[in-house]
């Protein structure tokens, strides 16, 4: 409870300094309309929010993103599992994620466009596609990484095959699948604001692209504080989800 | 009549990129059931390879094991394991559902494992702390808990690599001795590898000195007939601990 409070304490202290440096910093350091004190920042803000045009952009980003992600982590995670417990399936698998995770999903914005359009298919795809590649490297890497001593453990206490896979790799994994996921979330905003820049029609990317254009440095700013602070609390939701499952939680039982 | 348990000639020997090493040969031993065996013998002398073996997990490269007549062919829930570490807990169960881990393989009801699981804490003295994690308990009481979570599964036999030996001395002794009355309460046959000879006096009807390998093998059984609990001060004890030292002492220092 004390330590929980100091965590809070110390957010809210660590964003207000961040402001007050960036204040400081627009007032004496590049004092330039190009980069505005957080104030009128925070006003364009509050101005986006009521005319609900904050909420369209986030929304449509996050929507992308989290069906683009559920789909990436569905496929990614059975295909890990397989990697990770079956040879043959990982000699012949392996290639592929070796291949495929050096093409980075910025690189497939073009070919999805021409094939999906620029409607919401792309972006979804270019999402599942930067997200799946992570997963099945870390759920393979956790199958790998289950304690030789926990298989054993189950197998003398009477484990078949698929009891030691279902009650003991698996959840041994949950928090390896986790951790994956936690970084394709990261990788998945790169990629939305990447395609929403350069094919769409909504989302924070269209946001920041519109904003150039028009030179309303404000309305950038506000984007960029949006995925920052969407980016956090996502963030903060797969910690605690991961700390709850390496450690004491109990999900199978 | 068959013995309960037999080591008939099993030999192992390891193919690595190093070349061939043969760890263990010619290793001959019957146990009855019942006893409480202990193996002792110098670190690397082949001791967790011959448990393996008997647990099933590795194949002997020479030789027969059978347990009951029958060959051991991989591991099965007649031979409850405690293993040299703690890794082999589940970290994300607490510890009342690590016990009842085999029961539920074997489907057993959500209460009436609860039952059996509590009656297991109460025995290795964890009475209360069932709802705890492995993350949340000592390296002794996470060791109690693998010895409840093998007993519970009531296998016909247990073995036990070491499970003391990451312990500090006073936490050992303690569990050594909740150990022995478990034991002379159920009588299961016990094969406990360790390297601490006083431990082994204290625990074992027999104890068996192991020789250094490679080509580790059984050099002598040497059976200790004292009454449980036993008197660590007494003169019969210190003639088991010297006779058993000697033989230890002989296999450190082989040109003494
Ligand atoms: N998988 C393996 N591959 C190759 N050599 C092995 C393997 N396992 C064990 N050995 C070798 O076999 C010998 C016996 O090992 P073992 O683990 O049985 O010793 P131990 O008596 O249990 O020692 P300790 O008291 O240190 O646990 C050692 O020399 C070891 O290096
Ligand atoms: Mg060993």
């Amino acid at each position: 409870m004390h330590s929980r409070t100091a965590t809070v304490i110390g957010y809210v202290l660590g964003f207000a300094l961040l402001f007050v440096i960036w204040h400081l910093a627009s007032q004496y350091l590049v004092s330039s309309v190009l980069f505005p004190s957080p104030f009128p920042v925070f006003e364009r803000g509050w101005v986006l929010l009521e005319e609900g045009l904050l909420q369209e952009s986030v929304w449509a980003s996050m929507r992308r993103i989290i069906q683009g992600f559920l789909l990436g982590s569905a496929i990614g995670i059975p295909i890990g599992l397989a990697i990770g417990s079956f040879r043959p399936v990982r000699l012949l698998l392996e290639p592929w994620t070796e291949f495929f995770r050096f093409i980075p999903a910025v690189a497939m914005i073009t070919v999805s466009v021409i094939w999906f359009g620029i409607g919401e298919e792309s972006k979804i795809f270019l999402i599942a596609y930067t997200t799946v590649f992570v997963v099945v490297i870390a759920t393979a890497a956790g199958v790998g990484a289950v304690g030789r001593d926990k298989i054993r453990a189950a197998q003398c206490l009477g484990a078949n095959k698929l009891q030691v896979f279902a009650l003991v790799a698996l959840p041994a994994t949950v928090p390896y699948i986790l951790t994956g996921m936690r970084l394709a979330m990261a990788n998945a905003f790169v990629t939305i604001v990447a395609a929403e820049l350069v094919a769409s029609n909504d989302g924070l990317g269209k946001m920041l692209w519109d904003a150039r254009l028009f030179m309303q440095v404000e309305d950038i700013f506000v984007a960029l504080i949006s995925l920052g602070l969407l980016g956090f609390a996502t963030d903060r939701v797969f910690r605690l989800l991961i700390r709850a499952f390496a450690g004491r939680f109990n999900p199978t039982m | 009549m068959v013995a309960f348990v037999e080591l008939d000639g099993v030999g192992m020997t390891f193919r690595g990129r190093t070349g061939a090493y043969e760890a263990v040969r010619d290793f001959n031993l019957e146990l009855s059931e019942g006893e409480f065996f202990c193996l002792l013998g110098t670190s690397g002398c082949g001791k967790t390879t011959v448990m393996n073996m008997l647990a099933g997990f590795d194949t002997p490269t020479a030789g027969q094991i059978r347990l009951e007549g029958k060959p051991v062919r991989g591991p099965g829930a007649d031979r409850g394991v405690v293993f040299q570490g703690h890794d082999s807990l589940y970290d994300w169960l607490t510890a009342r559902d690590n016990i009842a881990f085999g029961l539920r393989l074997r489907g057993m009801g959500a209460r009436e494992r609860r039952a059996v699981a509590d009656r297991f804490l109460n025995m290795v003295g964890l009475t209360g702390q069932g709802g705890k994690h492995p993350s949340e308990l000592s390296g002794g009481m996470k060791q109690r808990i693998q010895i409840a979570r093998a007993l519970a599964n009531d296998p016909r036999m247990l073995l036990m690599d070491e499970p003391f030996g990451a312990l500090d001395a006073m936490t050992r002794a303690v569990l050594q001795a909740e150990l022995s009355r478990i034991w002379s309460e159920n009588r299961k046959t016990v094969l406990f590898i360790t390297h601490d000879i006083e431990e082994a006096c204290a625990l074992a009807t027999r104890v068996g000195v192991m020789k250094r390998g490679p080509g580790g093998t059984l050099k002598a059984v040497v059976p200790i007939d004292l009454p449980f609990p036993r008197e660590r001060t007494s003169d019969a004890f210190m003639a088991s601990f010297r006779q058993v030292h000697e033989l230890i002492h002989a296999e450190i220092h082989p040109h003494a």
